[in-house]
């Protein structure tokens, strides 16, 4: 069953690891907000969603970058696809400096990981998330220099799962509640 | 040779859906409703992303039912609070 999904099955083991334990979080994060409705209202109030928002549009961007790499190396045109993958990448590296761009704005506030229980699980689940991130990176960035297609197809799925993370993320830390 | 492929239509409209969240949250349309909005948008994106860049429409049927029923369960915890805020008042 593993091997009828697009890329190395290993991959998606690691995946499916992955996203129970991201789901796992984004339960803890809900249900604690659930029970602590006003901490986590002050907390959310001071993120910026704008910088959210811009980040999500950065990473649904890498992804189609990326999936389109992928039809162009099955089409077999090497330029494209580097070229495709190079933009994935600079994509998350800006999606990567936006996101510390906004600790440091959290840190001048005077806001950390120890402020309250709203800003730990941010720190948690935002920092887990972009340490992925930099894994995705340095993923596609060798993926490209191997550039077959089954390679490819390997390192984008681990990238498109990091995007679905964010996804799933940024209407849960800065939009709902 | 069609001009515009699936994974172009999806980037569309996941940047869309992206912008009609923001719009929402932004507009400070929050409780039940505004939060099933932005809910409901974070399922269709991240199905829409399984299938279109992630391939999974051609995959088995048991994988793209697992990634939605997650989808699901984690906007269903995330409509907890609001659900819960309009219960207490």
């Amino acid at each position: 069953m593993l091997s009828d999904l697009p890329g190395h099955p290993m991959m998606w083991v690691l995946i499916l690891t992955e996203i129970v334990t991201f789901g796992l979080l984004f339960i803890t994060f809900a249900v604690t907000g659930a029970v602590h409705p006003e901490v986590f209202a002050a907390g959310r109030a001071q993120l910026d969603p704008t910088l959210g928002g811009m980040n999500t549009i950065i990473l649904i961007t890498s992804g189609w970058l990326a999936a389109l790499a992928v039809e162009a190396c099955a089409a077999e045109r090497r330029r494209r696809t580097r070229l495709l993958v190079a933009g994935a990448i600079l994509l998350g590296c800006a999606f990567a400096a936006v996101k510390i761009a906004e600790y440091a704005a959290k840190r001048r506030m005077g806001i950390g990981l120890e402020t309250d229980m709203f800003f730990t699980l941010y720190f948690l689940l935002t920092g887990f998330h972009l340490m992925h991130v930099v894994l995705g990176i340095v993923i596609l960035a060798a993926v490209a220099l191997d550039a077959s297609l089954e390679s490819l197809k390997t390192g984008t799925a681990f990238w498109h799962m990091v995007d679905l993370v964010w996804v799933v993320m940024f209407p849960l830390v800065y939009l709902v509640g | 040779m069609r001009i515009v492929g699936d994974a172009t239509r999806t980037w569309a409209l996941l940047v869309l859906l992206t912008l009609l969240s923001m719009v929402t949250g932004h507009a400070g349309f929050h409780g039940l409703a505004g939060s099933g909005i932005v809910l409901a948008a974070c399922v269709v994106k991240g199905r829409s992303m399984l299938m279109d860049f992630l391939k999974l429409r051609d995959g088995p049927a048991g994988w793209r039912a697992l990634f939605a029923g997650w989808l699901v369960l984690i906007a269903a915890s995330a409509w907890i609070a609001p659900a819960l805020s309009v219960l207490r008042n």
